[in-house]
């Protein structure tokens, strides 16, 4: 009697069986994967601007504390973007001919904003405050990373629901004392462990239950 | 059990007089491989397909609409699409209990039914398995339900029966489609056979469609996964399936307790039964005996297996009918006696209202389908007439949905408030969509029983195989002229010896003569086409035992499931509302028990794949001449070389010197590599 299949047939037949369960396997791992990946989190990609504002310069070397421009963060829901006037403060006095500043000159004569582009978002089910995180020592850096030293700004953290949890159920591990809140290159210090408890009551954070409920942040 | 409680000495033969070993396989393969009543076959497909394409058009303007096409409302927020999902597992738990409570007591005359029982458990699955994700508002996220690595650092909700639902539907979609696949993989080989000799049949003549046909053979060969029927196989066989359908019966406990404690873990009045987890279960077997009985009956008449699904298994079948009515009948008649006795006053009002309320009609059907037409069984005669076991088993199915509906609706329209008394009318697009997921049904239906056999050839072919025996007596005669060794030495390397047998005591008795010779050096095995627990003892397998695997797998998937639940709920992300306790255990038990079912089924099947050294698609043994009957009316001895001392002329003289009806084998031959 003759062979149905070749003997080839049954390494070919294996290798797709082996194959099958390792897509059944790797799909799910690899889709999980590229959720996570930069590509699309947008981490550490900084997108070209319409000038190449540098934080690094303004706020690292020379110095400018984060409120001279996002003023309204330590009072409002946003920290706010700067409008033309603030750049100009300086810079019709500095660098007034440059090249590189022509977009600000430009949006200050014919009094439209420079058009940023945004790079942190979160979804319209979200409500955040800035005001009630850095006046209850939660610090720039620990969501926006040390933006004093980026020359060209990226997004820092990809701002899923994990990176909020993180430090809504443990906020001891992350809270600061308030002079330390605008400090970009703060890590915690070697007695977190006593202080951070320590601060949470004095700020009234109640941690745990309360702000891991849905409706802290789904309002 | 099959003959005292299911079947009375009188019903008759469970299987025609003339029916052998041969004329099994060719009647049931004949289906697959001719296609008989075509033009019937395309009409009946034509309508199923335009069911199917109302389903795939009701299912756009769900995703474009939403829910709402159902007429569900704020108060009636489970209607038609809860009831269809509860009527198709009802069916596949009834179909799959069948199958599997017939195999675990070893019922002989299951083979008529069993297939069959087996495909409608995993199309009425496939049907079900839709209904939860296409009743959420957005499907596309119906992954949310299952713990998945996501980056909300969220776990599902293991404490809900929502949950537990996902979890079931999945181990019951594995299960049933493990089940349906174990029982089919020596009916598949002998399609594979079947095919094979047509194609070369064909290819001998040059006929036009020798390409297609050998295309064919190949496509059951895949599929086959090189089954050759060594008794290895067959013991390991045996015990898998046994092993799968006993999971199954465990499974569709958990499955129906889960459904019925979902009803019952909600505030709403008339869910609060003790009884209603055994009503729902009741009902579910009853329903899907009553699908099965009409199946079975059409295919009956429709293939004209009247010789195969004799009128005795039609009178098994309506004595089972007729006992879940009974049992149907007793739990409405508890329900009612219990909550009129002592039942709070919600409860009371809920049965009146299922009576005399907007959705009587729905009630009464529900009652006089289940409980009203299986008495019309106690008469003998009704029993064996065809018309009469289909047309009661569609009045259980029709009864079964209606229960679905009024347990549901009835109860959703108006609760303890009157501010959320809302009515409810059935929709048109509500019908709809259960009629195109019939659709699928039937079109899934009628592709198995024009590609599969719909009766179990190997289950058949073992009630043949008592009768077989004055046919044996006969070839034995004929052996004993033909057993002499055949020289046959070719250039090709050896693989070993091969002898051919009328029966199995011959080859149990032949393996048992060689079993002797030099151990070491050769591998012995036997191949037919039913299982031959007899020729074991000779291959020194005796004792083999599947079980460990599968415990094994059940236990580290149930305790691992388990484990997650305790750890995702009580240390990852402890969410204390509503007064639970940290630990709240006993709500992981259903979950978990449907996983461990689901793990150990996936475990018996690489058991299965590993121990018999399958997929082997080009096997040796392949080339004995004729060994395409190994899978039809041949059993054969096979001989295998391991080592340079293996000496196949000492086996043959042993083989040759057996006495005839003891074991001489009709042919003996060597078979190059």
């Amino acid at each position: 009697m003759a062979q149905l299949f070749s003997p080839g047939a049954d390494a070919i037949y294996r290798l797709a069986l082996m194959t099958g369960v390792a897509c059944v396997v790797g799909l799910p791992v690899l889709a999980a994967g590229i959720v996570r990946s930069n590509y699309v989190t947008g981490v550490g990609v900084a997108p070209a601007q319409p000038l190449p504002f540098s934080h690094k310069h303004h706020s690292g070397e020379l110095g400018v504390d984060c409120r001279y421009c996002h003023t309204t963060v330590e009072k409002e829901a946003t920290a706010g973007i700067p409008p033309t006037h603030t750049c100009m403060t300086c810079h019709s006095q500095i660098w007034t001919g440059s090249d590189m500043l022509k977009p600000v000159r430009d949006s200050y004569a014919q009094d439209k904003p420079l058009e940023w582009v945004r790079l942190n978002k979160l979804p319209q089910y979200v409500y955040y405050n800035h005001s009630v995180h850095v006046t209850k020592g939660i610090g720039c850096s620990t969501c926006h990373g040390d933006v004093t030293s980026m020359q060209m700004t990226y997004r820092a953290n990809a701002f899923e629901m994990q990176f909020c949890l993180d430090c809504h159920r443990a906020p001891e591990k992350y809270v600061r004392t308030p002079d330390q809140v605008w400090n970009m290159a703060w890590s915690p210090p070697a007695n977190q462990a006593t202080l951070g408890p320590k601060l949470v009551a004095q700020y009234h954070i109640r941690g745990g239950a309360r702000l891991t409920e849905c409706g802290i942040c789904h309002r | 059990m099959s003959d005292t409680l299911l079947g009375g000495p009188s019903a008759g033969p469970l299987i025609g007089p003339e029916e052998t070993l041969r004329v099994i396989g060719g009647a049931v393969t004949a289906i697959p491989l001719t296609h008989p009543r075509n033009r019937r076959w395309w009409i009946a497909f034509a309508g199923a397909v335009s069911l199917l394409g109302l389903f795939v058009l009701t299912l756009g303007y769900l995703l474009y609409a939403g829910p709402g096409i159902w007429s569900n409302n704020n108060a009636v927020v489970w209607a038609l699409d809860i009831a269809s999902y509860d009527w198709w597992i009802g069916v596949a738990s009834g179909s799959l209990l069948v199958s599997a409570v017939l195999l675990l007591l070893g019922a002989e005359w299951r083979g008529a039914v069993n297939r069959i029982a087996e495909t409608l458990a995993l199309l009425a699955t496939a049907a079900a398995g839709l209904y939860p994700i296409i009743h959420l508002g957005r499907p596309w996220f119906f992954f949310w339900n299952l713990p998945y690595p996501n980056t909300y650092d969220l776990w599902p909700q293991f404490r809900s029966p929502l949950l537990w639902d996902a979890i079931d539907i999945v181990s019951f979609l594995v299960i049933c489609v493990s089940l349906w696949f174990i029982g089919l993989l020596p009916d598949l080989a002998t399609l594979r056979d079947r095919a094979f000799a047509e194609a070369m049949r064909q290819a001998d003549a040059k006929a036009p469609t020798r390409k297609l046909a050998l295309f064919r053979a190949q496509a059951y060969g895949l599929f086959a996964s090189g089954w050759r029927g060594s008794a290895a196989h067959w013991q390991i066989w045996v015990q898998a399936y046994r092993t799968v359908a006993l999971l199954g019966v465990l499974l569709v406990v958990s499955v129906q307790t889960g459904a019925s404690v979902m009803l019952a873990g909600s505030l709403m009045p008339g869910w609060h039964s003790t009884l209603l987890p055994v009503s729902f279960l009741v009902n579910a077997v009853y329903s899907g005996v009553g699908v099965t009985a009409v199946i079975v009956v059409l295919i009956r008449v429709v293939y004209g297996l009247d010789a195969l699904v004799t009128a005795r298994h039609l009178d098994v079948l309506g004595r089972l009918l007729l006992c879940l009515g009974c049992a149907s009948a007793y739990c409405y008649a508890a329900e009612y006696f219990d909550t009129f006795l002592n039942g709070d006053p919600e409860g009371r009002a809920v049965l009146v209202r299922r009576m005399t309320g907007d959705h009587a009609l729905v009630s009464w059907t529900a009652i006089l389908g289940l409980v009203l037409p299986a008495q019309v069984l106690w008469s003998a005669r009704a029993r064996t007439a065809p018309p009469a076991i289909a047309a009661v088993g569609l009045l259980v199915a029709v009864g079964a949905y209606a229960d679905h509906v009024m347990v549901l609706v009835v109860t959703l329209t108006q609760d303890f408030l009157p501010s959320s008394k809302l009515p409810y009318g059935v929709d048109l697009w509500g019908i709809a969509t259960f009629a195109g997921s019939v659709g699928l049904f039937l079109a899934l239906l009628l592709l198995f029983l024009r590609y599969l056999p719909a009766i179990s050839i190997i289950e058949s072919r073992r009630l043949a195989l008592a009768r077989a025996q004055a046919a044996e007596a006969a070839t034995r005669e004929a052996s004993s002229r033909a057993a002499r060794p055949e020289e046959n030495p070719g250039p090709a390397p050896l693989w070993g010896v091969s002898a051919t047998f009328a029966s199995q005591s011959d080859l149990a008795a032949a393996l048992q003569a060689v079993s002797g010779i030099r151990p070491d050096h050769v591998h012995l095995d036997g191949h037919g086409p039913v299982p031959m627990p007899r020729t074991l003892r000779a291959l020194g397998l005796e004792g083999r035992s599947i079980l460990p695997y599968a415990l094994t797998g059940a236990l580290l998937g149930g305790a691992g499931f388990f484990g997650m639940c305790v750890y995702a709920t009580a240390y990852d992300y402890v969410f204390l509302i509503g007064g639970r306790p940290r630990l709240s255990w006993p709500s992981f038990v259903v979950p978990s028990v449907s996983f461990a079912m689901m793990t150990g089924c996936i475990a018996i099947h690489l058991a299965l794949l590993v121990l018999n050294r399958l997929p082997r698609l080009n096997h040796p043994a392949f080339n004995i001449p004729g060994f395409l009957r190994a899978s039809d009316d041949r059993f054969f001895l096979s001989a295998e070389a391991r080592g340079d001392r293996f000496d196949p002329a000492r086996i043959e003289r042993r083989l040759a010197g057996l006495p005839a009806g003891g074991g001489r084998p009709l042919e003996i031959r060597r078979i190059p590599r």
